[in-house]
């Protein structure tokens, strides 16, 4: 195992390595508003997602001592939250463009209030039928 | 409010048994296979797209193109709830006291490094696709060749991180996922829900993320994919990127003195519009197929484009030179390798589904050849140049 540690540790600091000569070729602008994009993504996380985590974990935490068997609520709010934040470009329509009516097709609204019902609505379902049986 | 609760938290402080190796490595591997598919994916568009690529493209078949886009696209997609999940099991190490001892600390700075590295690019590669699928571009970077540099980085990072961590998923994949043998010491809360049913859960949230937006690319999902960005509608049932407004070209494509002109070398012809409907037709089905994971079958008929090579003599195996009529743009210029030329499929196209091309479909004319990015399927033709 050693030596396929060593090898894929060789190799990939060699892929990043060329990736980084890639990513300096493209000049020193576009290099300031890459390293501006890879650090303000790492701070939106660690300094805003996850402490919003931490404060709605809490909130789960103290229902399962109530005696709640919660588990379908955190996995809907998962796949709500989750799947809510890579719709983020569509919901905002960020790139929609006057001179052309088939990009960004569609009512995202809508569509975000009909994914999160049916989410909604089966995590409370799970919930009532997990608290029926014994 | 007290002092200490400014504080920031220690590890200690994170209590979940949810928290843990036993989670980080299976959804660590899902992810591992999602960035492992958008990086193969993502070379074989980057060779697609450039003039001289690394292997000559294939024409056959002819839907290569749009698969592997959409796959590209759909893997990228899934990987955001299973990065977030990911991050979420692994953030307590964050606050991890460093080791006091120079050299435990060196290596650990050096594993903390690859890690911020990794973390900092898999955010940046799944931010900036999502927002390009959107054609959002909020950023003053090149997105293509920036988010190709990254794709190289975040598979190095990717590589390095699995070499340090190699013996921990071995032995963790090897014991029973609720086993407490590798959890932190402070992992004692039991929590609302079991580790199995997160790893299934975020799983379950990455179907459902790409569910929500494949149907800009598969037609089937289109009522399910709330999330879209493309619900196949446009002139013939084929969506547009740019519209003539604005690539400004309305006036020069609707000018009655408009002449393709083909060339090679000192031969040369100019064709009308007329001139061109009257060479011998012929009609494909082909897809559009966008870097933007989007795509759409059209029903294309036109002029077969060696027809038109063959009026100014032109021998085969020879690469061809597209120029559009719009003024500026990176794609203005556009290179169609030999293959592509030779193709019998390959087309300078004057209708869509039957109907005259709509203007922002590239009226009078455009190049549409199998397995080629949207993008170099140049519109509103002035020349065509055997190179």
């Amino acid at each position: 195992m050693r030596a396929t540690r060593v090898l894929l540790g060789a190799a990939g600091v060699a892929i990043a390595a060329y990736g980084v000569s890639l990513l300096l070729d493209l000049g020193f602008a576009n290099l300031r508003a890459t390293l501006e994009w890879l650090v303000g993504g790492v701070l939106l996380h660690d300094a805003v997602l996850a402490p919003l985590t931490i404060v709605v974990g809490a909130v789960f935490v103290r229902a399962r001592r109530a005696g709640l068997r919660i588990a379908p609520l955190v996995i809907g709010g998962v796949v709500l939250a989750s799947v809510s934040i890579a719709a983020i470009p569509v919901l905002g329509r960020f790139g929609e463009r006057a001179d052309n009516a088939t990009l960004l097709d569609r009512n995202y609204l809508v569509g975000w209030l009909v994914f999160a019902g049916v989410t909604v609505a089966v995590s409370l379902v799970l919930l009532v039928r997990g608290r029926q049986r014994p | 409010m007290k002092l200490e609760a400014l504080a920031p938290p220690r590890e200690a402080d994170f209590t979940s048994r949810l928290r843990s190796p036993a989670v980080a490595a299976r959804v660590g591997v899902w992810l591992g296979i999602c960035f492992v598919i958008a990086f193969v994916t993502g070379l074989i568009s980057h060779e697609a797209h450039v003039t001289h690529p690394f292997v000559g493209f294939p024409t056959r078949p002819v839907w290569l193109y749009r698969w592997t886009q959409a796959l590209h696209v759909a893997s990228g997609t899934a990987a955001i709830p299973l990065l977030l999940v990911k991050l979420w099991s692994v953030f307590p190490k964050l606050f991890a006291r460093p080791p006091r001892r120079i050299t435990e600390l060196a290596v650990e700075s050096l594993e903390r490094g690859s890690i911020a590295v990794l973390v900092g690019a898999a955010i940046f590669q799944l931010a900036s696709g999502v927002a390009n699928t959107a054609q959002w571009y909020p950023w003053g970077f090149h997105f293509r060749a920036t988010h190709y540099a990254m794709a190289w980085i975040a598979l190095g990072a990717l590589a390095v991180h699995v070499a340090v961590k190699l013996p921990l998923i071995r032995s963790v994949l090897g014991s029973p996922i609720e086993s407490a043998e590798h959890d932190r010491p402070s992992t004692a809360e039991s929590g609302p829900l079991d580790r199995r049913t997160l790893v299934r859960g975020s799983l379950l949230a990455a179907g459902v993320a790409v569910l929500a937006t494949a149907g800009s690319a598969v037609p089937v999902l289109r009522r399910v994919s709330v999330f879209g960005v493309r619900s196949g509608g446009g002139p013939g049932g084929v969506p547009i990127n740019k519209s003539a407004r604005a690539a400004d070209v309305v006036a020069a494509a609707l000018s009655p003195s408009y002449r393709l002109t083909v060339r090679h070398g000192a031969r040369s012809v100019e064709l009308s519009r007329a001139d061109l409907e009257g060479l011998r037709q012929r009609t494909g089905v082909l897809p559009i197929a966008c870097v933007e994971g989007w795509s759409a079958n059209g029903t294309w008929d036109g002029v077969r484009l060696r027809d038109l090579l063959d009026l100014v003599g032109a021998p085969r195996g020879r690469d061809v030179r597209f120029t559009s009529l719009q003024q500026h743009g990176p794609y203005k210029v556009t290179t169609l390798p030999s293959q592509f030329a030779d193709d019998p499929l390959t087309l300078v196209a004057l209708g869509l589904d039957g109907e005259k091309l709509a203007l922002d479909h590239g009226y009078p004319c455009r190049l549409i050849a199998p397995d080629r990015p949207g993008v170099l399927q140049t519109k509103w033709l002035d020349q065509v140049e055997v190179l």
